[in-house]
């Protein structure tokens, strides 16, 4: 079971090894859930949404320190 | 068991966990709606007549803000203030621009460097100079901000400057001042900010009741393209390392920043605005307002002015070079 994360901003692209859900996925990139939204294929994940095989996720960060 | 939408019981597409709530898609459009008519009627924000000045930066809470403020059926033009800060601030014009012509809607683009001779990375070369002694880049860019929407506003006739401060931007902000017990900055920290005199245009934050997590959420299931980069000169700065903290707290006991905000606005923002009214005056130089010296013989100067003749003055003297982005970064 891979997953590859392509977290933003900024850009990079990691592979994470067995993760079966979003939350799996977040607790390996040790990113707080409520500073991102996860995103498949244009769609919203939620934290318990499954993930699958191959699956290729965008991890975007949701914070900004304008003002 | 699977998650289920708090307004619908239809599938989830995301969880709002200070709420203890979870929405599908259409529900929570609903839901962010629903938080912006709430802050404009609890703060009595905007009447349908108002003609509103929205500032837009390209990011997604301006964004989110413009377009659900034209979904109530507001009056609203944007406005978008070139930085200079290289491709990064054309990259924000553009997505500001194709939002407006997408929606047939009218966006004002002023630019900094043209108007008032001196970009972002010069006066981040200023600040790297000064030390600490000097106003930083994101000080500066925050007061140029504050003054040209004003004026924009005055010279445009507009009743209302909208801005796309969020629950984050807000909780960070009176964080950092109460740390510091800024009081004077805290009675100024308000959703609403009456126009109280000539010169001064009505401010409004209608997105207060919203998380920024919420209103990127907005803008990717509106399909709104926003600029997702940060700008390249806030890593490090101060309002990110409160928003860093609030986070670890907030992910421990969901609803701390909200508690911490709404709390303040409920019990003590009142009090405050009371015991800090400070003295206004005109500023000598360009006639805005700004806030009365202590010595009356002093001519009163805004801190845009005295800000802007400081960077302007060693720009011409060949001593504020930009730095490029990398340099500024490490710094």
């Amino acid at each position: 079971m891979l997953v590859t994360a392509r977290l933003r901003p900024p850009d990079r692209t990691v592979e994470v090894a067995d993760v079966e859900r979003v939350a799996d996925l977040l607790a390996k990139l040790e990113v707080l859930p409520t500073t991102v939204l996860v995103i498949r294929d244009g769609d919203l994940l939620t934290s318990q949404d499954r993930l699958r095989d191959g699956d290729s996720v965008e991890v975007r960060f949701a914070i900004s320190g304008g003002g | 068991m699977a998650m289920r939408c708090k307004r619908c019981r239809g599938p989830v597409v995301i969880e709002v966990r200070r709420h203890n709530a979870a929405f599908c898609r259409d529900c929570f459009l609903h839901y962010a709606g629903q938080q912006v008519t709430r802050a404009i009627a609890k703060h009595h924000m905007l009447a349908p007549e108002d003609r509103i000045l929205v500032a837009v930066s390209g990011g997604k809470d301006s964004l989110a803000l413009w377009d659900i403020l034209l979904g109530l059926g507001y009056q609203t033009d944007g406005l978008y203030l070139s930085l200079g800060i290289g491709a990064y601030s054309e990259r924000s014009k553009q997505f500001c621009e194709s939002f407006a012509a997408e929606r047939g809607a009218r966006l004002l683009v002023h630019d900094l460097a043209a108007e008032q001779g001196y970009t972002i990375p010069q006066a981040a070369a200023q600040a790297a100079k000064a030390g600490t002694a000097g106003r930083s880049s994101c000080g500066v860019c925050g007061l140029s901000k504050r003054y040209i929407f004003n004026k924009a506003a005055l010279d445009g006739g507009y009743d209302v400057v909208a801005t796309g401060h969020n629950l984050d931007d807000e909780a960070a902000v009176l964080f950092g001042n109460t740390l510091r017990w800024d009081t004077e900055a805290m009675a100024r920290q308000y959703p609403v900010l009456e126009a109280t005199r000539p010169g001064l245009v009505k401010k409004v934050k209608p997105l207060y009741r919203l998380a920024e997590r919420e209103t990127a959420a907005y803008c990717v299931l509106k399909g709104i393209d926003y600029v997702i980069e940060e700008c390249p000169l806030v890593a490090g700065n101060t309002q990110m390392r409160h928003k860093e903290t609030l986070n670890q707290m907030e992910e421990a006991s969901p609803g701390t920043k909200h508690n911490f905000l709404f709390g303040y606005l409920d019990k003590a923002a009142e009090l405050l605005r009371h015991a800090e009214g400070a003295e206004l005056a005109e500023c000598s130089r360009c006639g805005m307002v700004t806030q009365a010296p202590n010595d009356p013989v002093e001519a009163p100067i805004c801190a845009f002015c005295r800000t802007r003749a400081r960077l302007v003055e060693r720009l011409a003297e060949g001593g504020a070079r930009p730095l490029p982005i990398a340099e500024v970064r490490a710094g």
